[in-house]
């Protein structure tokens, strides 16, 4: 590799970000051929240094040149921006009607400039049969794969991917692999990965971000570095015990006889598609169960038949926790009993409040805090903060925070009350190594405990619970 | 055709309502939705109020269903896909009506005598009939039997806003009231009380009103400073910017998107927020381009008001209603066909501050406006709450809509009410303006100032910061938001 064909050059570059965040004294050089991973622990500024290259922020010293004209991007901020436009294009309250949005298939034509790989990517994607469905009315992992696509058919000179195997069942990501795999020989990748055992074949070098600085490069095939970084990675696991929950903070009993959760030939439907139907499912109490199926099969729809915030948990029939749902009891009585994490609701936590009000948030099951808190409370979520190395920011606001340092602060949220149920749809996405270590340690924790029930949702087979012996699988309908 | 209600009440009896208007504290909330509980609430209309409401009321312990026309279920039109996909039982009138406690009309203003006519024969003895405006039952008279309750529960929030404060544990500002005619058992305070905690409106503060001072109030606001203002805003500001040289793109940029802009700083810290984004020596400038402005104006408003209150406007627009909207379609195409409509904004970013630098008679217009409409409203005997509700509070969402789809699609969506009273008032304010829009420059609206230096005597800037502090609007505001604020950051 020849200097003159520098690709892109990056030289002591200092960016400022909307969220107060800084890269500093950056300096990278980009060659042909030369493939990207970008790692580092949630908060080092991964994905800060994959949106250089698209231009984000305020340039504060340095220069960058050589940044092709057209780069395909995916990410969780991208995914989320799209989905917010697609909000405030809804036009529902000033025509007083429901609007339906962008149907996914003109979602991917905005940008796509070659069909018949889109056509190609839908069907490996198994999203053909859902271009017509509008782009919000997607799940997580079905609106991930619009970007992907979006992403791989504008026909980018450079493709930079943040998290792009995040949320894929296993079909679909065995797809975009060898798609990847097949780039690899004409188009350069950035790719951020929170975990090294992700990092794909073709991958010539390795980026390690630390407190917004670019400290380590190293070649993939030096393989004391490489060795070192991974130990780097893994370093600092700490003794962990969980925090109390406020003690008077007091539930209803809860009849120990009957199960916590029952739902008899439970169905989400829309008047054109099912989602599911003829589902049976108990859990008692102290039974971890770990539920498991495809992109689109319904997970998400399933839970929120449990937390009741899907809105057809009126016409099942659904008993949790002594309540039969539709018999006058109302939403917040159910969700007393209720820890929960999702991807969705981190998209919805949108409210500019501090880190420790996020945490405490969880007694009152609020998205932002309106109620006043307790002594003990706030105790207890400084306590929180320190397992998650995060006390001296409790008072920074949760916006302004990264996506895997938000992630950890929702799952100390759901999980700050010792809730009877706790539930964890795919709780580790955007985690880095050693945090989705520490999760699942945490979880096994709570798993432990005999007055928490857990229900995880998850694609990677690696991420086994020690104490869940309950499996669901929900089939692709 | 029934005669106005307002019009029928003695002048003691018309200021005692139309003064009617309590912050109400979260205390009196304690009953929760008891009053409600185990009666069936029957929602007439799906559109996003009557959705999102139904949707927040069934998840506070609620039995909602949803009445439609016997036409819709059966082509299951929109409404009825969206009731039905939400698992709400779906009925026609004859099925459901006569099994409610409580019917919610959340239909548009100007099907209220039809809807209301085919509903009340089915209606229970003692049952309650409830609205989100009081436009049918103030300014169109309509009877209700005596046996029935009526209350009003008017969130001030779009749906989708209904709903999504709901689902974080809180609420949008909702205004509540009774008519009082129609109270024959004393449950209408109860009944309205419980349900505005079932949208979760008591979190966000609830301001007990009266029929006669929501329609007397909203009907001011919506056509002067709501969408009168910024229609003619619109269409004189681009003139001007035309005739002064600037690129016609991005005038029309400028406006499109500067309404929204300006008025966003207005929803965060009233007047006084949206004039401290000016430079000094503009900020300046603004305050007396305003001072000019309403004192032309003043009559103007003063007229609106006077026409609201003797139910002359009311009469003269459903006339329009009688003669099939000729008037109002015609003066709708008429807004289609205008230079400002017709250009296409550019696609040259704008900064949000250059909204405000370069919009200094954008910024004048609606503070102008809001306190023209407010002083207008409270000298005529409306209460300082609802009169800030109905002009600064409700700017932001009208300044919204002009930015999705600029001046045609803003009056083809808002009520037909607010509308036709919109169109009286722009052909009333652009020649009204005539001269003084004479004397204004580039500098003001499309330019900028474009000073070399920024430096102004600090005896006058102290004056007009006094003046626009001062002014009762932001008072009232600050208290009002404050109210939000407090309960939203309780810690």
């Amino acid at each position: 590799m020849t200097m003159q064909h520098l690709l892109i050059n990056v030289s002591d570059l200092t960016v400022e970000f909307d969220k107060g965040f800084r890269c500093s004294n950056i300096n990278w050089q980009l060659f042909p051929g030369q493939h990207w991973m970008i790692c580092g622990s949630n908060g080092a500024g991964k994905s800060a240094l994959a949106a250089i290259l698209t231009g984000a922020g305020d340039i504060d010293g340095g220069y960058i040149t050589g940044v092709p004209e057209r780069i395909g991007v995916v990410s969780f901020e991208a995914q989320a921006e799209l989905i917010e436009a697609e909000r405030r294009k809804d036009d529902a309250d000033i025509l007083d009607v429901i609007a339906e949005g962008t149907p996914a298939g003109e979602i991917i034509a905005q940008v796509c400039k070659d069909q018949t790989l889109a056509d190609k990517l839908c069907e490996q994607f198994g999203l053909t049969p859902l271009l017509d469905r509008a782009f919000r009315k997607l799940s997580t992992g079905e609106t991930r794969k619009v970007m992907l696509i979006r992403a791989l058919t504008s026909k980018p000179q450079l493709l930079i991917l943040d998290e792009p195997f995040e949320g894929l069942d296993a079909a679909s990501l065995a797809a975009l692999q060898q798609h990847l795999l097949s780039l690899a020989s004409h188009i350069p990748m950035v790719i951020v990965l929170n975990r090294l055992d992700q990092c794909p074949e073709f991958v010539t070098h390795i980026a390690f971000m630390q407190d917004g600085k670019l400290t380590q490069q190293i070649a993939r095939d030096d393989h004391d570095a490489y060795q070192q970084l991974t130990q780097l990675m893994h370093l600092k696991t700490t003794q962990l015990t969980l925090p109390p929950t406020d003690i008077d903070h007091t539930l209803p009993e809860l009849d120990p006889a009957k199960p916590l959760v029952q739902l008899k030939s439970a169905a989400v439907k829309y008047t054109d598609t099912v989602i599911f139907k003829d589902l049976d499912w108990t859990i008692n109490r102290g039974e971890h169960w770990q539920l498991t199926g495809p992109n689109g099969s319904g997970k998400t729809a399933l839970l929120s038949l449990i937390t009741g915030d899907h809105p057809q948990c009126y016409v099942n029939d659904i008993f949790v926790f002594g309540f039969k749902r539709g018999s006058g009891e109302s939403i917040w009585q159910i969700k007393q009993f209720i820890g929960y994490v999702s991807t969705a609701l981190q998209w919805e936590y949108t409210v500019g409040t501090s880190l420790r009000n996020v945490i405490i948030s969880g007694f009152y099951d609020s998205i932002g805090l309106y109620s006043k808190y307790t002594d003990n409370q706030r105790d207890i979520a400084n306590q929180w903060l320190e397992v998650l190395g995060m006390r001296d920011r409790a008072d920074e606001t949760f916006t302004s925070q990264s996506y895997g340092d938000q992630r950890l602060l929702l799952i100390a949220r759901a999980m700050v009350k010792h809730p009877p149920l706790l539930i964890l749809d795919e709780p580790c996405l955007g985690l880095d190594d050693m945090n989705r270590q520490q999760v699942l340690s945490l979880i096994e924790l709570i798993c432990a405990r005999s007055d928490s029930t857990v229900l995880y949702v998850n694609h990677h087979a690696e991420d086994k619970i020690v104490g869940v012996e309950n499996y669901l699988a929900l089939d692709s309908l | 055709m029934s005669t106005n209600y307002f019009n029928t009440l003695s002048l003691r009896e018309q200021l005692e309502q139309l003064g009617k208007c309590r912050f109400m504290h979260l205390d009196e909330f304690s009953d929760g939705v008891d009053a409600l509980k185990g009666k069936k609430m029957v929602v007439i209309g799906c559109g996003a109020q009557g959705l999102n409401q139904g949707l927040n009321l069934r998840d506070s312990g609620l039995d909602v269903s949803y009445t439609l026309r016997a036409e819709a279920i059966a082509e299951k039109r929109q409404s009825w896909k969206n009731a039905t996909e939400n698992g709400f039982t779906v009925g026609t009138y004859e099925e459901l009506i006569p099994t409610a406690d409580v019917v919610l009309n959340l239909t548009p203003d100007k099907q209220h005598t039809a809807v209301v006519n085919s509903v009340m024969p089915l209606m229970k003895e003692g049952a309650c009939l409830s609205y989100s405006h009081g436009f049918n039952i103030v300014e169109e008279g309509m009877q209700i039997r005596d046996d029935l309750t009526v209350i009003m529960v008017a969130p001030k929030c779009p749906g989708s806003e209904v709903r999504a404060e709901y689902v974080r544990g809180f609420g949008v500002p909702t205004l509540i009231a009774v008519h009082e005619n129609n109270d024959p058992k004393g449950e209408g305070l109860a009944l309205a009380k419980a349900y505005a905690v079932g949208t979760g409106g008591h979190k966000a503060g609830v301001l007990m009103s009266s029929f006669i001072a929501e329609v007397k109030s909203d009907l001011m606001g919506e056509q002067t400073i709501l969408c009168g203002m910024l229609q003619t805003g619109s269409l004189l500001c681009f003139d001007k910017m035309i005739e002064e040289g600037i690129d016609p793109g991005y005038a029309s940029k400028l406006i499109q998107y500067g309404w929204e802009t300006v008025t966003e700083a207005l929803k965060y810290g009233g007047v006084t927020n949206m004039m401290d984004r000016l430079s000094n020596p503009a900020k300046i400038k603004a305050f007396d381009l305003a001072e000019e402005m309403k004192d032309i104006m003043r009559p103007l408003y003063n007229k609106h008001q006077d026409d609201i209150m003797t139910g002359k406007f009311s009469e003269t627009m459903m006339a329009d209603w009688a003669n099939d909207d000729k008037e109002l379609l015609g003066w709708r195409a008429d807004t289609a066909e205008t230079a400002y409509e017709k250009t296409p904004a550019t696609e040259d970013e704008i900064t949000e501050q250059e909204y405000f630098d370069n919009g200094i008679l954008m910024v004048a217009m609606v503070k102008a406006g809001v306190e023209l409409a407010f002083e207008t409203m409270t000298s005529a005997g409306i209460i300082a709450d609802s009169a800030y509700y109905e002009s600064l509070h409700e700017t932001p969402l009208i300044a919204n809509t002009i930015a999705r789809k600029k001046l045609y699609e803003m009056n083809s969506t808002i009520s037909d009410t607010a509308e036709y009273g919109c169109y009286l008032y722009n052909h009333a304010c652009v020649p009204l303006l005539g001269d003084f829009m004479k004397n204004i420059k580039s500098d003001v609206i499309g330019a900028g100032l474009q000073l070399n230096h920024t430096g102004v005597d600090n005896a006058r800037l102290i004056e007009v910061n006094d003046a626009i502090r001062n002014h009762p609007v932001e008072a009232i505001g600050s208290t009002l938001r404050g109210y939000m604020s407090d309960m939203k950051k309780i810690v």
